[in-house]
Order: C-alpha cells, then structure tokens, then sequence
C-alpha cells in the first residue's frame, strides 16, 4: 500500500528539552495509525509539527508524495489534514453549525448557506454514523458530543488524514465504541487516522500499525495484529513491566467510613452530590467510577473536610465528623485530583510541602525544629522515592510522578484510617501508575480503608473490592468487582439506570 | 531563580535612568545631580544621620507591607496605622502622669496597640467576609490622617503653639534619645532590631510557616488544615503594629510633638520597599536605605536646584511600576 505521509528524521527541540528527536513517521494509506507513548514523549508535538503549528527545527514532511511545509494549521487544512486536539477548540457559546463552519467558505460566501451545510453535514454523519444537533450550542454539549463536532468539523473540510490527540480520554467506554466504529468506517471510505494514545488496549484494538515513541526518539513501528500488550509495553518503557498489580484478597475488618444520604453543594450552590450513602471497611478499596463533574469533587472534598455537607452524616470510625474541619480530621489521607493546585504549594521547598500538615508538631519552645524536620523529611524521600535535587528545591521543580510520590510520602506516613484517592494516577508514567496503585493496596493490606475516585475504568477494575458508580451526584449501583463487567459500568457512567430484576 | 536578585538592580538602574531624563528636561545635568545626592547623604555626620532617619519608618512601614505581603495580603494601609499609632503615643506623652521609666515604653505599647487596632478592620473584614484588603486599608488611610488633623486643630491643639495645629511639645521623657549632635535617635535601631526579629520569625516559626503557605497556595493552606483567616488575621495584625511603631517613633523621635503631615507618605513608601525586598525582612533593611536616601537626596535637590520633592515620589511610582511590569512580562513568557 502506497504511504499517504512520511516524516523524516524530525527534530524538535523546546530550549533544552529534545521534544522530537530524530523521529521517523510512514502512514498507509487508508490506515488507522496508532501513535503510542508515555506522557511526555513527544507524541502531541510530534503531530503539531505536521499540523503547521510548530515548524520542526530539522527534518523534511511528504505528504501525498510531495514535500511539504505548513507554516501554519491553515496551510495543513487546505493540503487535507484535520486535527483534534488533546483539549477541544470550540467557542462554547457558538452552536454545532457556526463552529463547523468556523473559518470555511461556503459557496455562498460571505453569506452563510445554511441549507447546503445542512445537507453537507447530514451525507457525512450518515457515511460515518455521527450524530449531532446542528443548532444546539456548544456550551451545552457533553464532552463526548464536542468531540462528534471537532471530527465533524473535519470532514467537512474534506479531510484526507484525520489526526487525533488522546480522543478516549474524556470518554466513557460506550463512546469510545461508537467512535472506533466511527473511525473503522471512515478508513473503509479512504480516510487515514493517526490515533495517538497512551493506553495499550485501545491501541490494540482500534488500528492497524503501531509506532512507539519513548522520551522524544522513534522506538520502532509494529503491525498491530503481530504484537501483543506485553512487546508494547516494553517499547514503551523500555524494559519488562509487571503490569498487574492485584488486590489481594483479604477480610475487611470494621467498618472506617460510613457516609449517610450526604448532600453537598458545589461553588455555583446547586447540588452536586445528591443523597450519596455507602461505607468502607478495614481492608477494602471502594472504587467509585465516573465521568469528571459528576460530583466527584464535592463528594471527596466533603469527606476530606474541605466543603461543608449541606445535609447527611459523615461518620470515620462510627464518630460523626460532619462538622469537624480539617485539622481534626488527621485519620484522612487525601490524595487530591489537582495535586499542584490543592495537594501542593509548588513555590515552596520539597521539605515544606512534606511537612505542610505536620509541621506544628515539630515546634521546640518559640520556633520550629528544621533539623529534626529534614531527618524526618529525609526518611520520607527515602522509603517513597522521591527523586529531587535536593529538600530544598521547590515543589515545582519536579516531575509530575514525583510530585505524586511526595504526596504519597505525606499523607500515607501519617498512619491514616482512611485513604481518600482521586485520579491518583491521571497522567502519570506507567512505572508511577504502578506505584501509586501499589501503594494503595498494600495501605489497604495494612488495615486502611480506601475510597478510589477514578475515571479509569482499568484502575478502577484492578484494585477495587467493590465498585460505585457515580452519575450526576448520585451512586448508581454498587457491586462487588465479581459481579460487575465494563459494560454495566460504563452503562451506568454514561447515565444508564440499573433496572430490577 | 537569577531573575530575583536582577529584578530589583534592573527596576532601580532604569528608573534612574527615566529619572535622569527627566532631569536632563528640566535643564539639569542628571549625573552632578545624581553626585549631589549622594554627596548629601554620604558626606557627612549629619547627612549618614539624615539618612538614618528617614531609613528608620520605612524599615517598619516596609514590614508592615511585607508580612501581609507574604500571605498574599496587600495592606496599602501603613500610612494610616503609622498616624493612629503616633496618635496613640502623642496622647500618653501629654496627658498620662507615668514614672519617666516608665514613659517610652507605654508610648510604644499604645503605638503598636492604636496600629494593629487599625488593621484589625480590614484584617476581619477580610478574614470574615473575604472583604477586598486593598480598598478597606486605603480607605481607613483617609480617616486616620484625617482623625489626626482634627485632633491637632482641636482638642488636642498645644497651648503654646500661636494657632498653629500643634500639639504642644512633649515632655523629655517622652523623646526618645539622640546620638552624635545629630538627630539620629534610638529608633533606628530599635527598627533594625525589629527587622532581624521578623526575620526569625518568619523563617522559623510555626506561624511563619503557616504565613508561607498561605502566601504560595491558599488552597494548599485548607487543605492542609492551616486556618487562613487567622493567618490572615494575625499577618495583618503583626503589619499594623509595626506600622503603629514606626508612627510612635516619628513623634518621639523627630517630631517630638504630634502635628499633621508626621509622614511624609513613609506608608505608601512601604510598598515599593517591601517589593524591592521581596518580602524579606532583612532586605528590607537595604531597600528601606534606599528610599531613604531618595529622600535625603530629594530634599538635596530641592535646595540645591529647586526641584520640587515630588520627583522622590516619581522615583517611587516608577520602581513599583518596573517591578510589576516585570514580573508580569515574566508570567507572559
Ligand atoms: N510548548 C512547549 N514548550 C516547552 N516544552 C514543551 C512544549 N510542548 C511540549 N513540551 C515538552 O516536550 C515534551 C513532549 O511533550 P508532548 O509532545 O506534549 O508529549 P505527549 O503528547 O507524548 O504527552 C515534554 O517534555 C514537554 O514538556
Ligand atoms: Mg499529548
């Protein structure tokens, strides 16, 4: 088959960071190309570069056998290439029609043919089975529909390649089925994907040939139906990974956390979290799954003590601490969703944000013990692995891995009850994600209860004893991870209700 | 992490350098203008102890923006906490029958207690209903300087004093010793002392600590269970003393008497000084020297070319200005 795309020998370089480094792309024809990579590894650039939004500082593109050079995304969409990116450029107040045709001629411009779009656009979400409201705002589109409109907003420019950036991130699993259905039929129609992502089972199952890039340099490109999970994993890490983590089996002992019809409201005061009620026991990882928003925040905040309930009980070893603030709440581990912006203060010193919870205790008459502070601190760095300079670098100066891993050395060293952990492994590398949930279950082995808030169904799965959904504020069904498959889950994500029976 | 120690060299040379332009419009050669200030200020006995007593207020001032300044707080309201604590100390002086001992003392104590008062407004105002500081501490400027006036036009007025609006003078005392013959007095070193003080207890406290995060990360401060609207509080409050101090000083030490316009804006100073330092308190120090001797040297300017003083205020507005603008050009890249 003839190679729509070859990129050669690309270089990139962001000051002294190789973000591309001498990297090789050949694309097919009529392909779905998977480009697979940790976080990091120059995948998002490596796309920009074709997409003419950064210019490569070497290398040469061809592009339906000519040489090419985009100086801009415009110059990339007339020679045939769309881009979805990571994070969705839509003007939320538009609707679906003006943003499509945001930047595009119709035949009767300046004025907007609104009958050919519509018919236009009616052809392709019929060919491609996508399906959109072409009047409803964006703003009040879910995250899984925006998407439908950047695709949309593609095709109709007459895209031959299709690139896009970790498109499954924000979805849940039934529309990642409904966009890999999408896609297998856009390539039986001519189109070329490139579908960059870092998870090995969506790569597995949606393309045909695979590159792999590690910290900027090519790895290698593979014919998806010849490898298998473990041989990507290596090239992607670049050693042999173990990459099951599992929960061990144990006897949950009493009950830590009780939660009691908890409503809590969010900043805008409506409520964000309606009537939720469960409990976790000694031992056992309580993961609750969902898509961002639904409540998620408010409910963990609530329980970290960060946000007071509006009604219900909260109870940490059969004591009610609804009402308790945070520093009375030294039995909670908190683990938040926005590490640097909640978990951190990043300007200040690894020692300090090590200390940030217990540095009261550290007091010697009028002043604070900083020796004894830095042995402490030293300790923890040690048993957590935590790489940094030194203890006194700033917060800020570390990888996002060991960002968590100071985290971690905090909040698991202080012998908690409970263990609150929100997306503790969003975005990390395939050696932290193994730590992180290494962690929690061995805390949990050690007789903490931990409460799992995660988007990822994989995660979520793997270390659970049992298994909470949580959809517009409330908890959808509660099973047993023996019980529970994706496809209930997911059902249940996506707003499904759990009929009887 | 070089840019902290540029920024303040590079904001101080480029507002010499727009000032010099200035000077130059104006027909004045703006390096015999430049040598005339320093001459004026290094000189001499007398000009070393000038330069001392300027630098001595806007030590305090500078801590007085500083400490909030660490906890994310602006208090544009040392001005006004510098006239309620003068207030406060002028009223001991003249109408309290104390031991003499005893005098200085209580002055200061009423000095630091009228100041934090002051601050205490906006500091709750803030901490309880999350009140914008900046416009309470500016506002509460007006009435204090005003409360003053009145008191000096008024019941206050000296008996001594022919219609003008002064109290009379205080009493020996309540004024605070001189050294050398010249007006440097024992404020400026209680200011220094004062600064170290801050110093370790900023750096090593556990309230310096708490001040620290809530300054970098509000939100890490919840989280961590550090009560910010007591370190908001108490920063405010600790601000408001210093500048009470400061205001105590300037009568007892150079006024010797309570009269208005005690501060030549020493409050509004405190801003651009606490910028240039950082927020560190011994910094403070140096960029508080550094004022000082932009007015020192303003004066020296005045009456050696008759340039009105105002061009101190341009020198400062110009500083603040850079180093803002620094910064965000900074946050840009
Ligand atoms: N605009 C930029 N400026 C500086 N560094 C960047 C920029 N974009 C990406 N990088 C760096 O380049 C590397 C590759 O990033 P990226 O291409 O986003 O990786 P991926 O998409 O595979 O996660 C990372 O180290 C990242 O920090
Ligand atoms: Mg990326």
């Amino acid at each position: 088959m003839e190679a729509i795309l070859e990129m050669r020998n690309i270089v990139k370089r962001f000051g002294d960071v190789v973000a591309n480094d001498h990297v090789n792309l050949k694309v097919r024809k009529g392909e779905i190309h998977g480009l697979l990579g940790e976080n990091g590894a120059g995948k998002t650039t490596l796309m920009n570069v074709l997409y003419g939004i950064y210019q490569p500082d070497e290398g040469e593109i061809i592009f339906e056998g000519r040489k090419v050079r985009f100086k801009s995304p415009r110059d990339a969409i007339s020679a045939g290439i769309g881009m979805v990116h990571q994070h969705f450029m839509l003007v939320p107040r538009m609707n679906v029609l003006q943003n499509v045709i945001l930047g595009y001629r119709t035949p009767s411009d300046p004025l907007i043919n609104h009958k050919w779009v519509e018919s236009k656009v009616e052809k392709l979400s019929e060919k491609y089975g996508i399906d959109i409201a072409l009047y409803e705002v964006v703003m009040n589109l879910s995250v899984g529909e925006e998407q439908r409109v950047e695709i949309l907003k593609a095709l109709f420019r007459d895209v031959k390649l299709l690139i896009l950036d970790e498109p499954t991130a924000v979805l849940t699993p039934q529309e990642v089925d409904s966009l890999f259905y999408a896609l297998k039929s856009m390539t039986k129609s001519g189109l070329t994907i490139i579908f960059i992502t870092h998870k090995l089972k969506e790569a597995l199952k949606v393309t045909d040939r695979i590159t792999v890039l590690r910290k900027g340099k090519n790895v290698g490109t593979v014919i998806t139906a010849e490898t298998s999970e473990r041989e990507l994993a290596r090239m992607m890490v670049g050693r042999d990974v173990v990459m099951d983590v599992a929960k061990p089996e144990v006897e949950f002992g009493r009950e830590v956390l009780r939660v009691e019809d908890l409503w809590v409201k969010d900043d805008r005061g409506g409520f964000a979290v309606k009537g939720v009620s469960f409990s976790i026991r000694e031992g056992e990882i309580f993961g609750i799954a969902g898509v961002s928003g639904n409540g998620q925040k408010e409910l963990e905040e609530a329980i970290a003590g960060l946000r007071t309930p509006a009604r219900g009980k909260i109870l940490l070893d059969g004591k009610d601490i609804t009402k308790l603030g945070v520093e009375k709440r030294n039995e909670i581990a908190y683990v938040p969703e926005d590490r640097i912006g909640v978990g951190l203060a990043p300007s200040l010193s690894v020692l300090e944000n090590l200390m940030l919870k217990d540095f009261k205790k550290y007091r010697k008459g009028l002043v604070l013990d900083y020796e004894k502070m830095e042995e402490r601190a030293k300790e923890l760095i040690e048993e957590f692995s935590v790489k940094t300079p030194s203890l006194h670098s700033p917060a800020s100066t570390l990888s996002g891995g060991n960002i968590q891993r100071l985290i971690l050395a905090r909040e698991l060293s202080r012998s908690p009850r409970l263990i609150i952990a929100s997306q503790p492994t969003r975005g990390l590398d395939v050696a932290g994600i193994d730590y992180v949930r290494r962690r929690l279950v061995e805390s949990a082995a050690k007789g903490c209860a931990v409460l799992l808030i995660s988007e990822d169904l994989d995660e979520i799965f793997q270390i659970s004893d049992r298994i909470a959904v949580i959809f517009e504020g409330e908890i959808r069904g509660i099973m047993e991870r023996k019980e529970a498959d994706y496809e209930r889950v997911g059902y249940l994500m996506a707003g499904g209700l759990e009929v009887a029976v | 992490m070089r840019w902290n120690y540029l920024a303040p060299v590079i904001s101080i040379v480029a507002s010499l350098a727009v000032v010099g332009v200035m000077l130059a419009v104006m027909g004045i050669n703006p390096l015999e203008a430049y040598i005339v200030m320093f001459s004026r200020s290094f000189a001499s006995k007398f000009g070393l102890a000038e330069l001392c007593v300027k630098t001595t207020p806007l030590i305090l001032t500078g801590l007085a923006v500083a400490i909030p300044l660490r906890a994310g707080l602006w208090n544009i309201g040392a001005e006004g906490q510098l006239y309620m604590g003068a207030f406060a100390a002028s009223v001991v002086a003249l109408y309290i029958n104390l031991p003499e001992f005893l005098v200085i003392p209580l002055m200061m104590a009423a000095g630091a207690i009228f100041g934090m008062g002051w601050a205490a407004i906006p500091a709750f105002l803030k901490a309880k209903f999350d009140l914008n500081e900046i416009i309470s501490t500016l506002l509460l400027n007006y009435v204090a300087i005003y409360w003053v006036e009145y008191m000096v036009y008024g019941p206050m007025r000296g008996k001594e004093v022919y219609n003008f609006p002064y109290t009379d003078l205080f009493p020996d005392a309540a004024t605070l010793p001189r050294f050398f013959g010249t007006r440097l007095h024992l404020g400026f070193l209680i200011a220094i002392l004062i600064a170290i003080a801050i110093y370790h207890i900023l750096k090593r406290t556990d309230f310096g600590f708490a001040v620290r995060v809530v300054g970098a990360n509000p939100r890490a401060a919840d989280y961590a269970g550090i009560s910010r609207q007591k370190i908001i509080f108490y920063s405010m409050l600790l601000g408001g003393m210093l500048a009470g101090i400061a205001g105590m000083i300037e009568v007892s030490g150079i006024q010797l008497r309570l009269r208005p316009a005690i501060s030549t804006g020493y409050g509004y100073a405190g801003i651009p000084v606490a910028l240039l330092a950082s927020g560190n308190p011994l910094l403070v120090i140096l960029s508080a020297s550094l004022f000082g001797f932009l007015y020192v040297g303003g004066s020296a300017l005045q009456t050696t070319y008759s340039v009105p003083v105002a061009i101190v205020y341009v020198f400062q507005a110009l500083i603040v200005l850079f180093i803002i603008g620094g910064q965000s050009l900074r946050r840009g890249d």
